[in-house]
């Protein structure tokens, strides 16, 4: 009971205790587990009691309460467990940002207002001390959003870059790529009156009229971007090779305008929301809104537009003064009640960890808890695409399976099997060394 | 008197030169001439402040002071007689806070604000009270005499940028030279709890700022009790290090002057309170317009108030579409009411113009204070007699009385009401007509005074000047 008494410290410590017991990285050369006895949730129907699930070559092979195991399949004893698909944390910077402080450790965005070509992909570090953090809570894959960041949405340029999904599992990003361009990045340019004047060190307000110019230049060089590709395209599929000179801006942002790669548009107020949805409707862009504080302020337009969310950590400030306190606790189960496809994410790297406890919140403040799961196993699956391979249990998928003993948005919660790719994947990490550096301390004699 | 002698030698071309070229002021003075010093306004509506009102009175001015004022009243034979039939006369206005006659310059002040980074208080960041606004008067300052044209004869003109940004001073708003407005030079010393030091300097939080104020006030305390040591026992004693904030602030607080504390929202207020009770200071609040929320504690602590009357109103050229916060919108709505708020508790204020540029603004505002509850005669005592209080010259401003300075304005009927114009202004008995605005140079309007075409050569709205 010694950790109990850490009290305070206490809730971290549970979680990294749980992890003690997972066994080590699997050196099993199978590749067919099965994982028996457990609470199914698959997220495709009503969960299984005493349910089984066959894992085969890197998919899910079957899903149900009466299956046969395979004679070569590994089995996991899940007695008591609950099984569930992986999370999906849809929007980090998990590999792109190690340590914030550290410049040469970030790589989330690049110089410059308009980077359709970047793609984070080839950033991300498979090595990132966050990823075995962050999948030890059970979120099994992640998109790495390039220009990004939970500070300051304004800060990686206007067309930030293209974001790439991964599982956190491997050594190489081939091996952890789902998609390499899930989405091309824009950070809408808010109309921002208070701007921060380094030399006085304090938030100054320019006049509108002015901010306001700045704004409409930005979105009319948007448009001319986006004309622009169009205009590629078209000479690229009709003209000849010599009259038109590779240019990969361009060439990145054809998918954009041809509605086959969506647009992830980073916006909060609700003006800014409008304008955004106003833009990608005349555009005819297929988008998606990312962060929405105020997103709640639009449902309607949102609903008739048909755009997706993927929403701002609910433990967050309320977006205005008088914006009542619990607005991010409850603006799920009121986006839920409009019919607004949403999912939740952490906008972090560090914090993507706590993924599952900003949809718990929620649910205590009246989002229902089977559509919490949904909003952060599969929700974001499909609204990147990525349902056909992520989000619920169901054969054909990818083997991303976490076995808890108990619901995975409690804090408490334990993970104590970890599936990436159908891989029996180690929940050792940076926290879990660290807590055990610190237990093994020199004791004061008594 | 030698200024003098020399303008009567000065030939009437020069002088019509003078007139074109806009010199204004060094020609009025040319007005106070041979002529006698003496004016009467008879037969109007007197307000004195100080007392009752008196129907039918008449005022007599004499060299600058009020000589008398009543109902039977003799007017002595070389003063200029005015019918004041119609008209009232109050005491004249006093704008109890603004930077009337001081440079505008933004720029400048905020270099003087921010000056080298600071590494500390030994560096004394933003500290210039050397600076003294009657030094660095600029009686061509358009707004003098516009605000004079409204009825206001004196300010407290006040010097910005930085913690300690000088001195401000007590000016009348007429003179021959800059020498003649300043009634007193070192008025009041204030104060600025604005961070200066940016990221790089000292003092770059609200925290730092006040313990530099506090640790340059100990200073001058200390300052000021070494400095006689010394010079009674030149050869026992160590020599004192000159420290020129120390030694300006000790002789400025040694002769009473008040120290303006900066305090507009309520949190402001409070904290203004104990900083005053804490420093042994001759405390003023300026701001003051959340006054509303904490007039009881003001008028326990016995402070006065500078109100200023720019009430808190949305940027014009803000977002239009921004948040309003329930708190903005509560204060924009409530500060109006802080000044009767403060009469009804019993709270010594005045009213202060503070960024206001017109003066016909300031009357608005006051508008809606007395909208709000304040009775006009409380705005006028708080503009006249109790502002003269505050800065310690009640016994000579404010009201009509005898011997008191000559600053009057007379007007066509009551000074709040909006149609109401100024006619008259006399500012230490110089005696200003205050016109409409109608195209300058009519012919047949000259005043007999103007004849030499002084007049001309000011602005429209001003015609008879410095008699």
């Amino acid at each position: 009971m010694k950790i109990l008494k850490l009290s305070s410290r206490g809730a971290m410590a549970l979680v990294l205790a749980a992890s003690l017991t997972i066994p080590a990285w699997s050196q099993t050369t199978s590749s067919a587990y099965a994982i028996k006895g457990g609470k199914v949730f698959t997220l495709a129907g009503p969960a299984i009691e005493n349910g089984t699930v066959i894992i085969r070559d890197g998919k899910i092979a079957a899903v149900g309460a009466n299956i046969a195991i395979p004679s070569d399949a590994q089995v996991i004893d899940a007695t008591g467990l609950e099984v569930y698909p992986g999370m999906f944390d849809p929007i980090t910077q998990i590999g792109l940002n190690e340590v914030s402080a550290v410049n040469a450790t970030v790589d989330v965005s690049e110089l410059g207002d308009y980077n359709p070509e970047l793609v984070a992909a080839t950033a991300v570090n498979p090595a990132s001390a966050h990823i075995p953090v962050t999948r030890a809570n059970g979120i099994t894959s992640v998109i790495a959003v390039p220009g990004s960041t939970s500070l300051d949405l304004q800060s990686g340029g206007l067309i930030a870059g293209q974001a790439s999904a991964f599982n956190l599992a491997g050594w190489t990003m081939d091996e952890m790529q789902i998609n390499r361009s899930v989405a091309m990045v824009i950070n809408w340019p808010s109309i921002q009156t208070a701007t921060f004047d380094f030399a006085s060190f304090s938030v100054k307000e320019k006049p509108y009229a002015d901010v306001k110019k700045e704004y409409d230049k930005s979105v009319n060089t948007l448009s001319d971007w986006l004309d622009r590709a169009r205009h590629y395209a078209q000479a690229k599929e009709k003209g000849s090779p010599t009259l038109y000179e590779r240019d990969l801006k361009l060439e990145a942002l054809v998918p954009v305008v041809e509605r086959k790669l969506p647009v992830l548009v980073i916006a909060d107020q609700e003006r800014d929301i409008r304008n955004a949805v106003e833009f990608c409707t005349k555009q005819n862009l297929k988008m998606i809104l990312g962060s929405g504080a105020e997103a709640w302020k639009v449902k309607d337009l949102l609903k008739d537009k048909k755009i997706p969310l993927v929403l701002a950590p609910t433990n967050r400030l309320p977006e205005q003064e008088d914006t009542p306190y619990d607005k991010p606790y409850t603006e799920p189960s009121e986006l839920f009640a409009a019919g607004i496809p949403f999912a939740f994410s952490s906008f972090g790297t560090a914090f993507s960890r706590r993924l599952p406890q900003y949809a718990g919140t929620a649910v205590a403040y009246g989002l229902p808890h089977d559509e919490a799961l949904k909003a952060v196993m599969l929700n974001a699956a499909q609204i990147f695409g990525l349902a056909d391979q992520l989000g619920s249990l169901e054969p054909g998928k990818l083997a991303n399976i976490i076995v808890t003993n108990g619901d995975p948005l409690e804090l408490q919660t334990q993970v104590r099997y970890l599936f990436i790719k159908g891989q029996l994947t180690s929940t050792d990490n940076k926290h879990r060394d660290l807590y055990e550096q610190y237990r093994k301390r020199p004791q004061p004699a008594h | 008197m030698k200024l003098r002698e020399r303008r009567r030698l000065v030939p009437p071309v020069l002088l019509a030169v003078c007139a074109v070229t806009l010199i204004g002021l060094v020609c009025t003075a040319r007005g106070e001439g041979g002529e006698p010093r003496y004016f009467a306004v008879k037969n109007a509506r007197i307000v004195p402040v100080s007392g009752p009102v008196i129907e039918n009175g008449t005022v007599v001015i004499a060299k600058g002071l009020i000589q008398v004022v009543g109902t039977d009243v003799a007017i002595p034979p070389e003063a200029w007689v005015i019918d004041g039939k119609g008209l009232t006369v109050y005491p004249g206005l006093i704008d109890a806070g603004t930077n009337l006659g001081l440079a505008q310059d933004d720029d400048a002040s905020k270099k003087r604000g921010a000056g080298p980074a600071a590494s500390g208080p030994e560096d004394r960041p933003a500290t210039t009270p050397w600076r003294v606004a009657a030094d660095e008067l600029k009686t061509d300052d358009k707004r003098i005499e516009s605000w004079r044209n409204a009825g206001f004869t004196t300010a407290l003109t006040v010097p910005d940028g930085g913690i300690f940004p000088g001195q401000a001073a007590v000016i009348d708003l007429a003179g021959e030279r800059p020498g003649d407005y300043v009634v007193r030079p070192r008025a009041s010393v204030p104060l600025s709890f604005k961070p200066v030091g940016g990221f790089f300097g000292f003092p770059d939080s609200l925290m730092g700022t006040i313990a530099y104020v506090r640790q340059v006030l100990d200073d001058t305390v200390w300052y000021a009790q070494a400095e006689p040591i010394y010079q009674a026992n030149p050869t026992k004693t160590e020599r004192l290090p000159y420290d020129r904030t120390e030694f300006i602030l000790s002789r400025a607080l040694q002769n009473n002057e008040l120290v303006l504390l900066p305090a507009n929202n309520s949190i402001q207020i409070v904290r203004g309170l104990r900083l005053a009770s804490e420093w042994k200071i001759r405390a003023v609040l300026y701001g003051g317009q959340q006054g509303y929320e904490v007039a009881a504690a003001l008028a326990a602590s016995k402070i006065p108030v500078l109100v200023n009357l720019k009430w808190p109103e949305r940027a014009k050229d803000s977002d239009p579409e921004a948040e309003q916060t329930l708190r903005e919108l509560r204060f924009r709505d409530r500060a109006p009411g802080t000044p009767a708020a403060l009469a009804k508790a019993g709270v010594k204020f005045a009213l202060s113009s503070g960024g206001i540029a017109e003066p016909k603004d300031i009357f608005k505002s006051v508008k809606r204070a007395t909208d709000a509850g304040l009775t006009q005669d409380a705005a006028l005592r708080a503009m006249t007699l109790d502002a003269a209080d505050i800065l310690g010259l009640g016994d000579r401003l404010g009201s009509i009385a005898p011997g008191k300075i000559a600053n009057l304005v007379v007007t066509d009927g009551d000074i709040f009401n909006e149609k109401t114009k100024v006619k008259h202004v006399f500012v230490d008995g110089r005696w200003f007509v205050v016109h409409e605005e109608t195209p300058p140079e009519k012919p047949g309007e000259k005043k007999p005074a103007d004849d030499d075409g002084a007049a001309a050569a000011r602005s429209n709205h001003v015609a008879g000047v410095g008699r």
